[in-house]
């Protein structure tokens, strides 16, 4: 098979499942198991980390051919940092209960080893618009992970997924609360895994 | 409404922030520098880069870096062997000698034939965690557990698990690194210098029956080897004979005489004795043979039954007259010949 | 709030790694080995009592006066990077004893969500400088203790047979919830809420 230089489309869609960055990857787990106690929380968190993702993606292209490759890694924390900062005053501001959720993980995302990752990986080596769509893709690729772990512990431990109650009120008398709480994030992350591995969506 | 006194404060302190601390980084980097001896770049190039440790220091960059400081014997890498201490000594300008190889060898002879189990075992496939389980599922519970850690472990891939549930060591691959002997959980590979022919294969501190139920070919301690040892090389210790590897000749006479066959015989072909004219017919080897290998009357010329020599080589060692010469696998016929 | 609650919150009732889930990045590919997990750990206590001490002296001497908390994020994270390296360097001339055991996990550290997180809460919380140093050691014995833990499983998980799609990170993701369901167990210990 010859290799053909990956088109421009599959920057954007390698992200969402093929390469998918919490669960094929396995980056950027912190955010992902603390914020999705609910779908809505998973959705809020996954949006503030694409904002920040698809804005550095571009912002570290555009200035690529000015950084010097020794100081490279400094430059992309300032740059991601600086649209943190604004995404953590943006929700502070209009959606007070949401960053009251999320806490510390909304200045945790200049850590987040997707954003640096991608950065490091794509941006820097890549033109603006490709970087764009790599951005974009992966940042969908985040959000359908992260909601989908988000609708499935508050599925499992409350009923409801996005506050529409789904289930019969004899459930929801006796649920698995076991979901919302931190064990529940990791079993049902290794099962997500098992399940993404048993069905090669890696490949 | 923008307030130019915060952001010029932000600029500042932004700015001074990254400036100072690219200054200290910058200063740390030429202050701090370490010189790397370049006798250590040179040495660790020279160096297989397997990482096995045999050396005893931590990976091949902590052999270079010792060999460099003066701090290590040239001739320690035995993976690399003589080469490789040859080059280390012409980096470092001294004149080094290799050390004697070594090889693993399996002390333990109880394989699926000889030993019974105890139990059938339904774990994980691993030794140590089966020898965890009341010392293992083998009715002997000094032996191999034989569920191939020891091939796990082994970075030469020198190790193969044989049909017999016992370690198989090929010997041309095996560097005597001596990973194995450490990650063993019974303790029944020991490393051994290649030359040594004769090596005892039970690790079992019981004694009579108590091995004999558990294992065909354990060591049953009946101290019949101490006796016949003509080098005295062996020594009664915890039910077990220890070998003195200095005075042992390899003559291999322990390993017939053992009832249970608990010695191994490492040599590929053994020599046997041949009496040639010059005999007067004195007698005194036909006492002195332990195996009744030859026959011969009183003043007539001797004869050696090849089917029961050994080719220990006493006969040849106590003839007064240089009758007995020692034909055929000369190579293999131990340090008395 | 008292130090010894302090510690103890950090430690066991709010585990970094299995309670808060920060940190978790080098936790599972660094917990592959015990050796490697003890390194790392040490390197996590050490960097992250620095780090505390550094930026919680810089947020109330700097930061706070000037009216610039929104550079928290940016001066934090610079900070620690610039820290790291220059850390990474002194111990290398000059304990190369302590750079051997566990200088090559210090780059991994800098993005560690952990460090970054410490200096956040210590800010977040208003604690005192000493409240700030119980808490991020705290932290950091509740990152080794965890970590440890999880490495000497994760050793045993190897030899064990696991069917195919659970091999390496799903089991190890698995192993990891009963841990946390351990830890759960300290919830609401002496009066600590998670």
């Amino acid at each position: 098979m010859t290799s053909q230089k990956p088109s421009r489309l599959s920057y954007l869609t390698s992200g969402i499942i093929k390469e998918n960055p919490v669960l094929i990857l396995m980056i950027g787990l912190c955010p992902t198991l603390a914020t999705t106690t609910s779908a809505r929380d998973a959705l809020g968190m996954s949006a503030a980390a694409s904002f920040v993702l698809i804005f550095s993606n571009v912002v570290v292209s555009l200035v690529r051919k000015f950084v010097q490759p020794s100081i490279r890694i400094p430059i992309f924390i300032i740059i991601i940092s600086t649209f943190v900062t604004i995404i953590d005053y943006v929700l502070q501001a209009y959606q007070p209960s949401l960053y009251r959720v999320l806490g510390v993980f909304v200045p945790l995302i200049v850590v987040n080893c997707i954003i640096l990752g991608r950065a490091e990986a794509f941006a820097y080596s890549h033109g603006v618009f490709d970087s764009f769509l790599d951005g974009l893709g992966n940042a969908l690729g985040f959000t359908l992970a992260l909601v989908i772990l988000g609708s499935l512990r508050e599925f499992f431990a409350v009923g409801t997924v996005f506050g529409k109650t789904l289930t019969p009120n004899w459930y929801r008398s006796a649920p698995m609360l076991f979901m919302i709480f931190p064990p529940g994030a990791f079993f049902l992350i290794g099962i997500l895994k098992a399940l993404a591995v048993k069905l090669k969506l890696g490949k | 409404m923008i307030d130019w006194g915060i952001i010029i404060k932000a600029l500042a302190v932004l700015g001074g922030a990254g400036l100072l601390i690219a200054i200290v980084l910058l200063v740390a980097s030429l202050k701090l520098s370490v010189h790397v001896d370049e006798r250590e770049t040179a040495v660790r190039a020279v160096l297989p880069g397997a990482n096995c440790g045999a050396c005893g220091f931590p990976g091949c960059d902590g052999y270079a870096a010792a060999v460099a400081a003066g701090k290590a014997p040239l001739s320690a890498c035995v993976v690399g062997g003589p080469n490789v201490t040859r080059r280390i000594g012409e980096i470092m300008g001294q004149d080094a000698s290799a050390a004697e190889p070594n090889v693993a060898f399996l002390i333990c002879r109880g394989g699926r034939n000889e030993a019974a189990s105890r139990f059938q075992y339904k774990g994980a496939a691993d030794c140590r965690q089966a020898a965890l389980l009341l010392g293992g599922p083998k009715a002997c519970i000094y032996g191999c557990v034989g569920l191939g850690h020891c091939a796990k472990v082994c970075p030469f891939s020198a190790i193969t698990m044989g049909d017999n549930g016992l370690p198989v060591i090929d010997e041309r691959k095996c560097t005597g690194c001596g990973k194995c002997v450490k990650e063993c959980p019974k303790q029944t590979l020991l490393l051994v210098p290649r030359s040594k022919l004769v090596v005892l294969a039970c690790v079992s501190h019981d004694k009579g029956k108590a091995v004999k139920d558990v294992c065909k070919a354990g060591c049953i301690a009946c101290n019949l080897c101490i006796k016949v040892c003509p080098a005295q090389a062996l020594a009664m210790d915890k039910n077990l004979p220890v070998m003195d590897f200095e005075r042992c000749v390899d003559c291999g006479i322990c390993v017939h005489k053992c009832p249970t066959g608990s010695f191994i015989d490492r040599a590929p072909g053994r020599p046997k004795a041949v009496i040639n004219p010059n005999c007067d017919g004195c007698q005194t080897c036909v006492k002195a043979c332990q195996f009744k290998a030859i026959e011969g009357e009183p003043s007539k010329q001797h004869k050696v039954a090849a089917d029961k020599c050994i080719g220990c080589g006493e006969c040849r060692k106590v003839c007064p007259v240089a009758a007995i010469d020692m034909v055929g696998a000369l190579g293999h016929s131990g340090k008395a010949l | 709030m008292n130090l010894s609650k302090i510690f103890i919150g950090a430690f066991l009732v709010n585990n970094i790694l299995l309670m808060r889930f920060i940190g978790l990045c080098s936790f599972f590919g660094v917990s592959t080995s015990l050796d490697t997990s003890v390194g790392m750990s040490a390197a996590v206590v050490f960097v992250t009592m620095l780090a505390a001490w550094v930026c919680w002296v810089l947020w109330h001497a700097l930061l706070l006066p000037l009216g610039l908390e929104f550079l928290r994020t940016a001066v934090f994270i610079l900070v620690i990077a610039g820290l790291v390296q220059f850390v990474e360097m002194f111990l290398k001339k000059y304990v190369r004893g302590l750079y051997s055991a566990m200088g090559i996990y210090l780059p991994l550290i800098t993005t560690n969500c952990a460090i970054l997180a410490i200096t956040f809460l210590n800010v977040d919380y208003g604690f005192n400088l000493l409240q700030a140093t119980i808490y991020a050691l705290g932290v950091g014995g509740g990152y080794s203790l965890a970590i440890i833990l999880f490495a000497a499983i994760r050793e045993r998980l190897e030899d064990s047979p696991v069917s195919p799609s659970f091999r390496g990170y799903p089991i190890a993701f698995v192993g990891a919830s009963l841990i946390s369901l351990a830890f759960l167990g300290f919830a609401n210990l002496f009066g600590i809420s998670i």
